[in-house]
């Protein structure tokens, strides 16, 4: 499974959990726009420490960065990279 | 594949448009209203109808027109928003009776977030935001040491109090100095404590969040303010409501406040067990109205001005677990505490230990960021009873935060799967949740008149335990 894929699994499990089962498409926003909250981007924060090692006290940490498929897609390109 | 993008992202953790009966229609769904929205008579009727509205909750002639006057402005001119929203601010603190201390505040703040942009490898450049805490709170302290008769007490603490009603919005900007956007100075400035109103709590946070949700052409600025004119029909709505709950069940019924409940327990004379019930979920529900009525108005006009802010206060009463309401309830003083305690906790402390980690942050943010932010916005409490004797009025709230953190870890820890069923899924845990809440009001609600002991003895009376 790519990165994206498992991005988007993980991300409609935490919305399911919430009992929201509204599809998103790759930029729409889900924590700007409220359909997660601060709360939940502690557990995708986790899961992107977990899964690919990216560290937000080194790089610094932005909702913006988890807002959207694509932008946590981005984040975790450039995590590769770095390493 | 991804799925198609909604014309308006945004606002989804309120209900979705449904076709159901509403007190308030749906008006930014009709096609025909957002279209007419974006004409020049639309214009004039959704200023026209926020003006009137929002004339009910300004007492000040000055300060409706001022703030009239800048919605009408960025109306007309929406490419211009920030610099209108910059003019509305400053016109706004201008005509305050405290305008220079007010000024400076806000001065003192655009230099501090200059310094920190000029100078990001400094000391202060690399923590601006705990820097600007722990200065705030030295300077608490060193306005303790000016004896009471120096010329100089009051203009301090009159300083102080000024910056308090700044701190977090100052917080906010030296947290945004590296978040693009990249706004100047004067587009800052906009921010801090903008037109539209606020508490001691940012609403909604900082310029860098109100750059990302501003609306981008004709269209979203029409849906907009078309959900703020609704909002603010709402908050008038809660405000009449509030004027009938309060005649019916304290002027009418005679029920006492929770306040004068607790007095008289002190007095050792107090209302029968079910009378302070009354009074205590009575005062419960009329906190959350309060909160309602006024996060509904700031929001409102912070949406008319063109940014889609989520509502402050959203159908907290549905919630199903203690985490979820707090969530809830006050929406923007949860992301303050959340931005500026959980998260640095949370990102550099106890990574290996995952529920530790979370306790901790959770601790940092409702124990000890809840009591900060209460300490220094009711700093004028050092001046009258000096800094110890403040500190012990603070033991009940401090007990409140110590309570609401445990409830707070252990219901993010909890988080099991949601029951079926309306009674069990919904209804008993929505009423657990309320319970919890309304009874740890008893140490929340407070002029910190009593010490705890007495709270607690109020808090036996309503189990029938008279100690």
């Amino acid at each position: 499974m790519d990165h994206k894929s498992m991005i988007r699994q993980f991300l409609q499990r935490l919305l399911a959990q919430k009992g929201d089962q509204r599809p998103f498409g790759d930029s729409d926003s889900l924590l700007l726009s409220g359909r997660l909250q601060s709360v939940d981007a502690v557990e995708l924060v986790v899961f992107l420490e977990e899964q690919w090692g990216i560290d937000f006290a080194e790089i610094g940490f932005d909702e913006t960065q988890i807002d959207t498929v694509d932008a946590v897609d981005v984040l975790v390109q450039n995590a590769g990279v770095r390493k | 594949m991804s799925a198609p993008a909604p014309a308006l992202a945004g606002y989804a953790s309120e209900p979705r448009p449904s076709p159901r009966l509403r007190l308030i229609p749906a008006i930014e769904t009709y096609p025909r209203v957002v279209a007419f929205a974006q004409t020049p008579a639309g214009k004039v009727a959704i200023v026209g109808a926020f003006g009137l509205g929002y004339g009910c909750f300004l007492p000040q002639p000055a300060d409706w027109l001022l703030v009239a006057l800048s919605i009408a402005l960025i109306t007309s001119f929406p490419k211009s928003r920030w610099k209108l929203v910059a003019f509305g601010t400053l016109a706004v603190t201008v005509v305050q009776p405290a305008a220079p201390y007010l000024l400076a505040a806000a001065m003192l703040g655009l230099l501090l977030f200059w310094c920190a942009r000029q100078w990001p490898q400094s000391a202060f450049g690399r923590r601006p935001v705990a820097s600007l805490l722990i200065g705030f709170s030295l300077l608490m302290l060193s306005c303790c040491l000016i004896p009471r008769q120096s010329a100089s007490f009051l203009p301090a603490w009159i300083a102080v109090g000024m910056l308090s009603k700044y701190i977090w919005f100052i917080g906010y900007a030296l947290m945004d100095r590296t978040k693009s956007p990249r706004d100047g100075l004067a587009l800052q400035a906009g921010s801090l404590q903008p037109f539209w109103g606020s508490t001691t709590t940012p609403f909604p946070k900082g310029a860098a969040y109100l750059r990302r949700i501003e609306a981008r052409d004709a269209e979203q600025l029409a849906i907009t303010q078309l959900k703020g004119i609704k909002l603010l029909a709402w908050a008038l709505a809660l405000m009449l409501f509030q004027r009938a709950w309060m005649f019916g069940f304290h002027t009418y019924l005679h029920i006492p406040y929770a306040a004068q409940a607790l007095a008289m327990s002190v007095r050792r004379t107090p209302y029968p067990w079910y009378v302070c019930w009354v009074s205590q979920v009575l005062s419960f529900f009329e906190f959350l109205l309060q909160l309602s009525i006024f996060g509904h108005q700031f929001i409102a006009g912070c949406r008319v001005a063109g940014f889609k802010a989520l509502r402050n206060t959203c159908r907290p009463l549905s919630s199903t677990t203690i985490i979820d309401f707090f969530n809830r309830f006050y929406f923007y003083f949860k992301e303050l505490l959340v931005e500026f305690f959980f998260y640095p906790t949370f990102f550099r402390y106890f990574k290996r230990h995952r529920r530790l980690r979370v306790v901790a942050a959770t601790f940092a943010a409702v124990t000890f960021g809840n009591m900060f932010f209460h300490f220094t916005r009711d700093y004028w409490m050092v001046p009258q009873y000096g800094l110890l004797n403040a500190l012990g009025n603070f033991q009940v709230y401090a007990f409140y935060c110590v309570v609401l953190g445990t409830a707070l870890s252990i219901s993010q820890l909890r988080r099991r799967a949601p029951r079926t069923g309306f009674v069990r899924g919904r209804l008993l845990p929505a009423t657990w949740v309320v319970l919890f809440y309304c009874l740890l009001d008893v140490f929340g609600s407070t002029a910190r008149n009593y010490p705890l002991a007495e709270h607690f003895r109020f808090l036996g009376h309503l189990f029938g335990i008279n100690v």
